[in-house]
């Protein structure tokens, strides 16, 4: 009755053995579910050393404590294991509906160890659950696969997919796990997780109801925060081309304030993310020229092309994530560009365009639609690709590579012809594809350390598409997370907007009009926002949110009301933040188990400024990356010149209590 | 016992999905597109003949946009 079912299936796909666990409520209570749930369960699952691609590897998915509750925004899962892009813990979070469809078979979360002898996928309904054998569907892309799947397993209800492509078969570290025929749980390699287990896809089908302590109360927050975000609209003469104008009026911002994070639900709910594609180019928020470059390079006469009104004029309808009332996504009709190859896509997310686009000074929009369709039915991470496209290029152009390494392929940047192949090349593994398909590290292992000034990654995983030159904080994120390289965790930005200061006692509180030049300091200001950030996160993870929520502000999407409304618990902020904190000092622990050495995941030198961009919105711009790593492992309670949680910090947290073997950390 | 089948008020509803992933027998589908200038897909009674006339999708609706219209 508290939203959570209590229960996780846990699969052995080396024997075959189902079996059901019960989780005690003092694990909900101390690590929530979702990540928390997860981290819990890998940690005690997981023996030290394992090979991520072997059978000791655990491969999680896990849905969240208030999706299905009747809240709102909360329909995401995540999957969770140990990953073979970093070595360390792995994450990635996917949308759509498959986050519900956990919870109505009766689960939080489901988990599978070992590796199966031939391809099988897992059917679950209410009274049965079966491996079945996965021989047909093995070699298809994933929203064939899909579509087969579920014509051959829609009895009563129509089942719920989440399914590897190709990419995640053949084993790429950059391939992640489908549903919703495209979306796709795409970091940290957890794909090949899945590919290594012969684990074709997972299959549900259950009905169960989802109970809570206070349904009319968690539904009243819902219908109070949808109001506002049906109130929350663009002018019907606001179009794509003011973009880059506001952009530039940012980029001359010598202070920031707190902001208003319903202002960004408007531009979600015209464009998606697609506002990034021109927003973020003059004020320096997309990186350009594989993070070498600026407008300068990537100016109007490219970016005009990629105006998020050519996008949406693709657009047939909206799409929405499971319990979603803004609805960001779209499908567009692609018939014409893949010559009948392809009927639809999903809209090509802002991360897609720019990783497709500006970061390979590619200014043919119709090659990004393209290149978008094949990396979601492959099931290949198109952060991490653009990212590996991008290094490629610069080596190529750098006589580091030559036509002959290539197969024939002219990689310099915009060549959007010889993009789409190498694309294609990745996802089959085929000549330069197999050196390019597990991402920037292993391709530098592979063409020479003399490569590794053009790869772009942190702690192995390559970075989302938003500048830490721009927002620092993101820098800290991207480097401090135990999943580096995530763009999705933390910023400067959010925290002006989610005003957690008004509830939580220990969060700084923003000033009005603070000097942009006091987020480039590794002050103890901004050490302990970001540590703020990383708690709340864990908290949404914890419980199936949405970031997109949570940026509109504590007020708005009322996160810590929902959760007490949902259990019954009445904790406050500062116990559910302590909570976060738990949950990060865990996915560490686990991490540092691993041998990961924390300032190892530090961003490429690059990404953070040194040298300086010459020209642009961020030119003269240097982070202190390490000292705001540092400074950030101090408020998190961990050894501020290591990373690595402190025993005191361990204790007070419960973690000695809560998880085994932490005494040999 | 029988509730009726599900009837919209598109005015509240925001197309969130809520009522289609609960429904027991996929009787809804997001697919009417011509409600609003967003192009959002809200859901409605797709297969008619399947609705067993539980009452689950209207008690799932956080935002009181689904009634239900008894049978006669």
């Amino acid at each position: 009755m508290k939203g959570y079912t209590g229960k996780v299936l846990f699969v052995d796909l080396t024997t075959g053995n189902i079996n059901v666990q019960q989780i005690g409520d003092e694990v909900y209570e101390n690590l929530l579910s979702g990540v928390g749930l997860g981290a819990y369960f890998l940690y005690n699952n997981i023996p030290q050393g394992a090979d991520p691609l072997g059978p000791d590897n655990v491969l999680g998915f896990v849905s969240g404590l208030l999706t299905g509750t009747g809240s709102v925004m909360t329909g995401r899962w995540l999957a969770v294991c140990k990953s073979p892009l970093t070595g360390g813990w792995g994450d990635a979070n996917g949308g759509g509906d498959f986050s519900p469809a956990i919870k109505q078979c009766g689960y939080d979360g489901i988990f599978f160890k070992g590796i199966s002898g031939k391809p099988v996928y897992l059917y679950v309904d209410n009274k049965v659950t079966q491996l079945k054998d996965a021989s047909h569907v093995w070699g298809k892309d994933a929203v064939e696969a899909e579509e087969t799947l579920e014509k051959e397993n829609w009895n009563m209800k129509k089942p719920s997919i989440a399914v590897i492509g190709q990419a995640a078969e053949k084993l790429s570290f950059i391939s992640g796990i489908c549903n919703d025929k495209g979306r796709i749980a795409a970091r940290s390699g957890v794909g090949a997780v899945m590919g290594s287990k012969k684990l074709k896809a997972v299959v549900l089908a259950g009905t169960k109801l989802i109970k809570c302590e206070k349904p009319e109360a968690v539904k009243a927050i819902s219908k109070e925060f949808s109001d506002k975000v049906r109130k929350s609209n663009l002018p019907g003469i606001f179009k794509g081309g003011i973009l880059p104008v506001l952009s530039r009026l940012t980029a001359k911002q010598k202070v920031f304030s707190a902001a208003n994070g319903m202002t960004v639900v408007s531009m979600y709910k015209k464009f998606g993310t697609g506002m990034g594609n021109t927003f973020g180019i003059p004020n320096g928020d997309s990186p350009l020229k594989n993070w070498g470059g600026s407008v300068v390079d990537y100016n109007k006469s490219y970016y005009k092309n990629i105006n998020p009104d050519k996008v949406t004029k693709r657009e047939e309808k909206k799409y929405h994530c499971y319990s979603c009332v803004i609805g960001c996504g779209g499908v567009c009709g692609i018939s014409d560009i893949s010559k009948g190859e392809f009927s639809h896509t999903h809209k090509p997310e802002y991360e897609t365009v720019c990783a497709f686009g500006g970061l390979l000074m590619n200014k043919n929009l119709e090659s990004i639609f393209y290149i978008n369709e094949l990396l979601n039915r492959a099931g290949m991470d198109t952060i991490s690709a653009g990212n590996t496209v991008a290094y490629a290029i610069e080596c190529y152009v750098n006589g580091l590579l030559t036509i002959k390494d290539t197969d024939g392929l002219e990689l310099i940047w915009g060549n959007s012809e010889a993009i789409v192949s190498l694309v294609k090349k990745m996802i089959t593994r085929e000549g330069i594809g197999d050196i390019l398909a597990d991402g920037v590290k292993v391709a530098v292992s592979k063409l020479g350390e003399h490569t590794a000034k053009y790869a772009m990654h942190a702690g192995g995983q390559e970075p989302g598409m938003h500048d830490a030159r721009l927002d620092p904080m993101l820098g800290i994120h991207y480097s401090a997370d135990p999943t580096p390289g995530r763009h999705t965790i933390g910023a400067g930005t959010y925290y002006n907007m989610m005003h957690l200061w008004d509830v939580v006692s220990w969060a700084p509180k923003v000033k009005n009009k603070t000097p942009k030049s006091e987020e480039y300091r590794a002050t103890d200001e901004v050490g302990m926002k970001s540590v703020v950030g990383s708690c709340i996160k864990q908290v949404v993870d914890g419980s199936g949110g949405c970031l997109f929520a949570m940026i509109t502000g504590i007020e708005n999407w009322r996160l810590f009301d929902y959760l007490n409304d949902a259990t019954g618990w009445g904790k406050t902020p500062d116990e559910y933040m302590e909570m976060g904190k738990r949950m990060q000092t865990l996915r560490q622990m686990f991490n540092i188990r691993e041998g990961i050495a924390p300032l190892s995941c530090r961003i490429q030198d690059r990404m953070a400024g040194v040298p300086p961009l010459k020209e642009g919105a961020l030119s003269g711009k240097t982070i202190p990356i390490e000292d705001m790593m540092r400074k950030h492992w101090k408020h998190f309670g961990w050894d501020a010149d290591t990373g690595v949680p402190t025993t005191e910090t361990i204790v007070k947290l419960g973690l000695d209590k809560l998880v085994t073997g932490v005494e040999n950390e | 016992m029988s509730k009726g089948k599900p009837n919209f008020n598109y005015n509240n509803c925001m197309a969130c999905g809520i009522c289609v992933a609960i429904c027991p027998l996929s009787c809804l589908k997001l697919s009417k597109t011509n409600v609003d200038k967003y192009k959002k897909a809200y859901p409605e009674l797709a297969l008619q003949e399947n609705c067993k006339e539980c009452g689950i999708c209207a008690g799932s609706c956080p935002l009181e946009a689904i009634k239900h219209i008894p049978s006669i």
